[in-house]
């Protein structure tokens, strides 16, 4: 409970009230000066002093100073009368209380206010730097194209006269060949009267030194010569990018460890190598035994290939030449049509190898003296590649041959 | 240089929108007009002179062809005739003299596929020896003509049988500092730079950078060789000193990944060879020294500093021309349909 403050002092002027509160020792800085204009309260714990104002004051311009163990409000009057009285009459509960209320509200009010045109002072202020900012950059902006637009007139200019320094020495150059070939016609005609002397020529060419090497001779076109070079290898047709070599890369090996692991649960594979459980090398090493001869092993490798993954078209083309070689006919047209079921769709990349796949089968074919098919694959794989010089000669025989006028021979050439 | 006064600007004096898509275009020497190429919508090849005429540039002549028309050089000739060679989509090489353009002065067969790039030596006053015009191609192969032979290349790079081929897409000529001197440089997709030496007909020096090269130029075509800028895919460019060549490690190179995107063209400007642009920034190369690596030779490529830079256009800028009359005078053509030509100024400070 404060305690409430009843020896203050009070005198007056027509327009102010001086109101002296002794401090009772309180400290000045913990002293509260709350007022509004009907109402004043003075805080300085545990003292309170408040004082309802039986008429109205200005709180704007009213001054509190604190010190000396006294605080002395000077507190101006809306209206310049003299008080009958500091506070008002009867104290019922009620009425202050409401009076304390007004109080309150009013002061937050006039917070409210004064908050909100401080703040729209800033604004201004703020709208006015920007405008100013715009406007210097404005400024340098436009010099700077003023800067660059005199420097294209500039190079305008020079290039105009430029142009007309180059016509001008044009039409010099026009009107002194014109005089020369002048002078040389006057001195032909001239010597030609005379014994016939060398004409060396007396006409000097000032020209630009470049026209000097129109008179020596130029070298001889040289002896044509091809070099032969190597690219970097590289697996796709496009162009490098190191942004995008990792995808690639991973790409790649992805694509290997798909041939590679299709059919790994074959048991009896356990003690095979490393080496020879991957279907890419089989099929190499296949090729090297074909080339060398030894068609019964490379036709066990690839074996072994297949085994390891049935979808490589390439383990059939190759398995189905071995065939051929070792007069195995119908496994040789078995693995050509594998080759050729697994060769769908018919696109640009798997070209080459189809036409392998039906040459081979037609060969085949022709081996087992089923002329007739054999020549529908030959046909076939002309229908690929129409310019194959060993095709053509072969299906020509073919036709001959089932024509009946070729009596001997021929198996057609093997072109694998 | 460091005050932004004295460093060069790049201006964009005139700017010419098209109706065809240009590809290549080329100052004509000796005068204030330059030749576009390209081609049409209707897929007819065209090429266009233009001539600059006080702020603006108007359309002296139009000559439209079969086929769309990739590249052009005037290197080969001479200053008075002022022939063009021009490579096309057909895979044709032909001289064309721009007064009476119906027909060519030569023309060729010169690949199966598309000429990418074109290089001409030996003209203009230029260097000595035979004029002579190279062409690289989609087909892989590098071919070397003579206007005075026909039908038959003077030299030919091409793959060894059955080799997969790679695409060329730049060459340049250099070292052609005498009458029998020349060397080749030919930049492919997959990231190799060849050098070709025409002497001995044989491969001098080769390396892979990794990035598909777009564009290859010796900074002067008519000396000992001195640098090669070699530009490539994803940004990057790398500068090459040819001066002094080890055995082992080849020439010294300083690399720079200056853009975010591919770098389409370099062009050294030809009054000053230390100064080049790459499209479109401006680059300046200061200093190649040579150091003893031991007791072999080894260059060292000295260090780049970056003058200036401009963004012309949101399209690349596939083509770029500076004026050997004008110094700073440079005409540039994009993928946006439009030709520009830009004046860049402070050159002589450098």
């Amino acid at each position: 409970m404060p305690l409430l403050v009843k020896d203050y002092s009070w005198t007056q002027t027509p327009s102010s009230i001086c109101l002296t509160i002794p401090l009772k020792r309180a400290n000045p800085r913990k002293v509260d000066v709350f007022a509004t204009d009907e109402y004043l309260k003075v805080h300085f714990p545990p003292f309170l002093l408040e004082v309802f104002f039986s008429e109205a004051i200005d709180d704007d311009t009213s001054v509190a100073k604190i010190g000396n163990g006294v605080a002395v409000l000077t507190l101006r009057k809306k209206e310049d009368r003299m008080w009958e009285q500091l506070t008002i009459d009867d104290a019922d509960k009620e009425i202050l209380k409401s009076i304390r209320e007004r109080a309150v509200l009013k002061a937050q009010e006039k917070s409210a206010a004064d908050s909100k045109t401080r703040a729209e002072k800033k604004q201004e202020e703020n709208k006015y730097t920007l405008e100013k900012m715009m406007k210097i950059e404005e400024g340098q902006r436009n010099n700077i194209e003023k800067l660059k637009a005199d420097e294209r007139e500039r190079a305008t200019a020079e290039l105009e006269a430029w142009k007309l320094q180059q016509k001008r020495e044009a039409e010099k150059e026009e009107a002194r060949k014109n005089r020369q070939t002048q002078e040389q016609k006057i001195q032909l005609s001239y010597t030609s009267q005379l014994s016939p002397t060398k004409n060396t020529g007396t006409a000097k060419y000032q020209r630009k030194d470049c026209d000097k090497k129109n008179l020596a001779p130029l070298p001889a076109p040289r002896a044509p010569c091809t070099i032969k070079i190597q690219f970097t290898p590289r697996v796709f047709p496009t162009a490098l990018r190191e942004s995008r070599v990792p995808e690639e890369e991973e790409w790649l090996k992805k694509q290997a460890d798909a041939r590679r692991q299709t059919s790994t649960d074959v048991s009896a594979l356990n003690d095979l190598k490393e080496d020879e459980r991957n279907p890419d090398w089989l099929k190499e090493k296949g090729n090297k035994l074909f080339v060398t001869g030894n068609y019964l092993a490379a036709v066990n490798a690839y074996n072994l290939a297949i085994q390891l993954n049935r979808k490589i078209p390439a383990l059939y083309l190759n398995r189905a030449a071995c065939h051929i070689k070792l007069k195995n006919l119908h496994k040789a047209i078995e693995d050509s049509s594998q080759a050729l079921d697994l060769l769908l769709p018919a696109v640009a990349d798997n070209a080459d190898a189809r036409m392998k796949a039906y040459v081979r089968r037609g060969t085949a074919f022709c081996e087992l003296e089923l002329y007739a098919e054999g020549l529908q694959d030959y046909d076939a794989a002309l229908k690929i590649d129409p310019y194959n010089q060993t095709v053509l000669s072969d299906a020509e025989k073919i036709r001959q041959f089932i024509q009946g006028s070729m009596p001997d021979h021929l198996a057609p050439e093997k072109n694998m | 240089m460091s005050t932004p006064s004295e460093k060069p600007q790049i201006i964009s004096h005139i700017h010419k929108s098209l109706n065809y898509t240009v590809f290549d275009s080329k100052w004509i020497p000796c005068s204030a007009k330059f030749v576009c190429m390209g081609n049409f919508a209707r897929g007819t090849g065209v090429m266009q002179i233009y001539e600059v005429e006080r702020g603006e540039v108007h359309l002296v002549k139009e000559i439209e062809k079969a086929k769309p028309i990739k590249c052009g050089t005037f290197g080969a000739t001479s200053l008075q005739q002022r022939h063009i060679a021009t490579g096309d989509f057909d895979g044709n090489l032909h001289i064309w003299n721009l007064e009476v353009p119906d027909v060519p002065v030569y023309s060729v067969k010169a690949h199966k596929e598309i000429v990418n790039c074109i290089d001409g030596v030996g003209g203009l006053g230029i260097g000595d020896g035979a004029p002579e015009i190279v062409t690289g191609s989609r087909d892989g192969t590098v071919k070397v003509w003579d206007p005075r032979q026909k039908d038959l290349p003077v030299a030919n790079m091409e793959p060894v049988e059955g080799e997969a081929r790679r695409d060329c897409w730049t060459v340049a000529f250099g070292h052609a500092f005498n009458d029998q001197d020349r060397c080749v440089c030919a930049g492919y997709d997959n990231g190799d730079i060849k050098l070709f030496d025409l002497r001995n007909m044989s491969l001098r020096w080769e390396k892979n950078i990794k990035n598909g090269v777009c564009c290859v130029e010796f900074d002067r075509k008519d000396i000992s060789m001195n640098k090669l800028v070699a530009t490539s895919l994803e940004g990057n460019f790398h500068v090459f000193d040819m001066r002094t060549q080890h055995p082992t490690k080849g020439f010294a190179s300083v690399s720079e990944k200056a853009h975010k995107s591919t770098v389409w063209q370099v062009r050294h400007l030809p009054q000053n060879r230390d100064v080049f642009m790459t499209t479109v920034h401006l680059f300046f190369l200061y200093g190649c020294r040579c150091e003893t690596d031991g007791d072999v030779d080894m260059g060292v490529a000295g260090t780049l500093n970056l003058l200036q830079n401009i963004t012309l256009s949101t399209q690349p800028i596939a083509s770029l021309d500076w004026s050997p009359d004008k110094q700073g005078l440079c005409v540039c053509s994009a993928f946006d349909q439009a030709v520009r030509v830009l004046i860049v100024t402070k050159l002589n400070r450098v």
